[in-house]
């Protein structure tokens, strides 16, 4: 009995304790809000530099720490100068860029040609590794003209230059800080806030630059914690402890909506989710099947249940992308049954046994039981089959399925950076899941890429994109919309259509 | 007892070798390319060769193997594919939280669980009986993800006196205690049913036997009866119990530490595996392993320790 007597005290003495300290406002003694933020993600960042990584997670933070040459406006989508200052086009070969002057690298060192060449250099270097260095691939040669002035040489014309270049892994890093140190661990860049602390696993801290050339930034202190379970996160933001949430379940969204304090961002996005057929394969390479499966797919059963985080249309290259066109949104197969069911009849196709590959990651897996039904309604035989995403990056890209549903983030919002990876021949085996191979297209597509006349490509990738969505190797199932949620005290927070956001407009009041 | 310790350890080091090498090579035969993962659905095929290339990927596997066993030997526990990081520092940073809370959990677990079993095995069959085995198979059933969230709605978003997550201030702190609080209940809850019922069990078989009657015959206070001598012989198979639970939770409880934003070691492997990051899992895998051996050599020598005709000499 005495025991039971000593851990009841001992309990009720911890429940006081307890009860005595749960004050969490984040408030200051003299009643100001401190500039400080908290976003919380559902995985680390894998690494700080922009060379060497290329996930959301990690360029969430580089983002904030460096900066590229030119930046895309999150409401026009337009490309404007950031660390350049102008760009001249003498040839359709050759960009010469005047970068500003008297801007310094976090440790000091002076940003200049050099600095752009190093950067480029690295980023295009076998030995590097560079995950993305494929964005910078068009590049032949990088010269310095004069310390404030960069030529970038091309051996074909490169339309969407200004959009590779605005692309956060296109950020240009303190040589100086490359050479002698880590810069995936301690990185050092121009931007407007300054790499403070890395707890690996849980957090990353950053603090306003104070030095910084533009406006400085409003927030003191930023911080991105790790918070693996989303429902866990928005208890965090529920109690502010975190002031900031982004990529939202659809699953999850009534819950944040009824949040008090806390204020919901939902915008049109980059991002395009689609059904992909292996075109190599039988019944799949012939254009009449796809079509059935086309008209025979209700894409409007799935956008429904999102509760307004997806956007129905038909378009491959989407409304926030270069080179869509309002027309091409009534180009694809709507929904009707009976002419699917007409199309495989007359082309021999009856109770065909398919597989349906998904991912079990975001939305794949309720697409495909979605898809699954409606396929079912055709008379088609189809099973699911489901991978974890390691996996499954490697059976797609070696071609081992049928179907299966993918998604690309446009994250530099170029219609020829959407085409070229995913459905040009030269990209079969690599990002050309489809395996899609058709010249004409291709013909189009370098095009595209090789007009340097904004107009023209804008043009060509209509075409192209009319194309592509009447032969059918994608059937867009969504377009992505971004979305935030933050505590109301946070202002002047933008999330582009790429779902990339920048600090150095936001407070807290 | 010496050549007991001696013994198990030199078995530990053959076990770990054995070990490494049935990860190494099951990573290989697993499905995934970790250089597909880093490089996300966007790279090239160019790209992607280049990071194989940059990770040792290309050489033939039993080189690899025997590269990392090299550099074992030197210490040298390999890179993580991800972040660079060395492994050992990769897992020393997260130990400590895997740690605390393993121990904070088991101190629940213990204090609940063999204080009911104890008591549902005095009061047998009586009402308190019967609601304490309820409630401890109850405790078996409850999924660790629904409790943790559960406790998390009303101790940190309705009641607000529990924060949330994470594990970031020092245990000698106010609050650094009550960041443990939710998730050693969490993460306890499951082993105190364990423990209440091996307790319970245990502790009736030893009640009946005739030495207590003897005890009582002699006129020994009930209470000494319970807690002297009777809890000790009853001891012997919980303890095995909380060793093997201790064990477990010291490897990492990816729920929990999912769940309460925990940066412990067993969200680490979970993560690792899914990046098919090798040289985290291997370093993982390998460190579950020696804590288990570890863990049940202690066990063995404080079952010597609590009962005397038990010996290793």
């Amino acid at each position: 009995m005495r025991k039971s007597i000593i851990l009841s005290v001992f309990l009720l003495i911890s429940l006081c304790l307890l009860a005595a300290c749960g004050d969490s406002s984040g408030k200051k003694s003299d009643g100001k809000v401190s500039q400080e933020v908290t976003y919380a993600s559902t995985s680390d960042a894998a690494g700080l530099s922009p060379i060497d990584t290329n996930d959301s997670v990690s360029s969430n933070v580089t983002a904030q720490v460096y900066e590229t040459l030119f930046i895309q406006d999150p409401k026009t989508m337009e490309v404007k100068p950031l660390l350049a200052e102008s760009y001249e086009t003498p040839d359709e070969n050759t960009w010469e860029i005047k970068l500003r002057e008297g801007i310094k690298f976090h440790d000091g060192s002076p940003f200049n040609a050099e600095a752009v060449k190093y950067t480029f250099d690295q980023m295009k270097d076998p030995k590097r590794a560079a995950p993305r260095a494929s964005l910078l691939a068009p590049i032949d040669s990088i010269e310095v003209k004069d310390e404030y002035t960069v030529v970038l040489k091309t051996r074909k014309p490169y339309g969407p230059m200004l959009a590779a270049l605005s692309h956060t892994n296109a950020a240009i890093v303190s040589p100086k800080a490359d050479k002698e140190g880590d810069i995936n661990k301690k990185p050092v860049g121009t931007g407007p806030f300054i790499f403070d602390e890395w707890v690996e696993g849980d957090h990353i801290t950053l603090k306003k630059n104070k030095e910084y050339w533009g406006d400085p930034a409003k927030l003191e202190e930023v911080t991105f914690k790790v918070v693996p379970e989303m429902s866990t996160a928005i208890s965090m933001l529920e109690t502010n402890k975190v002031q900031f949430i982004d990529n939202l379940p659809s699953d999850q969204l009534s819950r944040i909506e009824s949040l008090k304090n806390v204020k919901v961002y939902k915008g049109e996005g980059t991002r395009v989710s689609y059904l992909g057929f292996n075109v190599e394969k039988e019944p799949f390479n012939d254009p009449k099947f796809r079509q059935a499966v086309a008209y025979g797919i209700n894409q409007g059963a799935y956008v429904n249940q999102l509760h307004g985080l997806g956007i129905l249309n038909e378009s491959i290259i989407g409304p926030k992308v270069f080179g869509y066109d309002e027309k091409a949104k009534n180009e694809g197969y709507p929904y009707d049954k009976d002419k699917a069911k007409k199309l495989l009849e007359e082309n021999g196709y009856k109770g065909q046994k398919i597989t349906l590959l998904a991912a079990n990651r975001d939305n794949y897996m309720k697409m495909a039981e979605i898809v699954q039904a409606q396929l079912s309604d055709l008379g088609l035989n189809v099973e699911i089959e489901s991978m974890e995403w390691g996996t499954f990056l490697e059976t797609t890209r070696k071609g081992n399925y049928e179907m299966t549903f993918l998604g690309w983030a446009n994250s530099t919002a170029d219609g020829s950076e959407l085409l070229y990876p995913n459905l040009h021949s030269d990209n079969i085996g690599a990002s050309n899941y489809s395996r899609y191979n058709n010249p004409e297209f291709d013909k189009l597509v370098d095009e595209s890429r090789e007009s340097v006349d904004q107009d023209e490509r804008a043009k060509i990738l209509q075409i192209a994109n009319v194309m592509v969505m009447k032969d059918a190797p994608w059937i867009v199932m969504e377009h992505g919309t971004v979305t935030a949620a933050y505590n109301e005290s946070v202002k002047g927070l933008m999330v582009s259509p790429n779902g990339q956001w920048y600090l150095n407009n936001v407070s807290r009041e | 007892m010496l050549v007991l310790i001696v013994r198990r350890l030199f078995q530990l080091v053959l076990l770990l070798f054995g070990i490494s090498f049935i990860v190494f090579m099951s990573m290989f035969i697993a499905p995934g390319d970790p250089a597909a993962i880093i490089a996300g659905p966007t790279a090239s095929a160019s790209d992607l060769e280049a990071i194989r290339a940059s990770m040792g990927l290309d050489k033939p596997v039993l080189v690899q193997y025997l590269d990392y066993l090299a550099g074992v030997l030197h210490g040298d526990f390999g890179y993580s594919y991800q972040t660079g990081q060395s492994v050992s520092d990769a897992i020393i940073s997260r130990f400590p939280n895997t740690f605390k809370l393993a121990v904070a959990s088991m101190i629940v677990a213990m204090a609940i669980g063999i204080f009911a079993g104890i008591i549902s095995a005095i009061k047998h069959n009586s009402w308190i009986d019967f609601s304490s085995t309820t409630i401890a198979l109850l405790g078996v059933s409850i999924p660790n993800f629904w409790l943790g969230a559960m406790l998390i709605l009303v101790f940190a978003v309705n009641l607000q006196i529990l924060p949330v997550g994470g594990l970031s201030y020092s245990i000698f702190s106010l609050e650094g205690i009550k960041e443990l609080v939710l998730p050693a209940i969490t993460l306890g809850t499951a082993s105190a049913a364990l423990i209440a019922r091996m307790s319970r069990s245990s502790m009736l078989e030893v009640i009946q036997s005739d030495y207590i009657r003897t005890a009582k015959a002699k006129g020994v206070k009930k209470r000494s009866i319970v807690w002297v001598h009777a809890l000790r012989n009853a001891m012997i198979p919980v303890i095995t119990i909380i060793g093997i639970d201790f064990g477990a939770l010291l490897g990492g409880t990816v729920i929990t530490e999912q769940v309460f934003a925990i940066n412990g070691v067993g969200r680490l492997m979970i993560d690792a595996i899914a990046a098919r990051d090798f040289p985290i899992i291997q370093g993982t895998v390998l460190l579950v392993a020696a804590i288990f051996v570890v863990v049940n050599l202690i066990i063995d020598i404080i079952y010597a320790l609590i009962d005397p005709r038990i010996s290793y000499d």
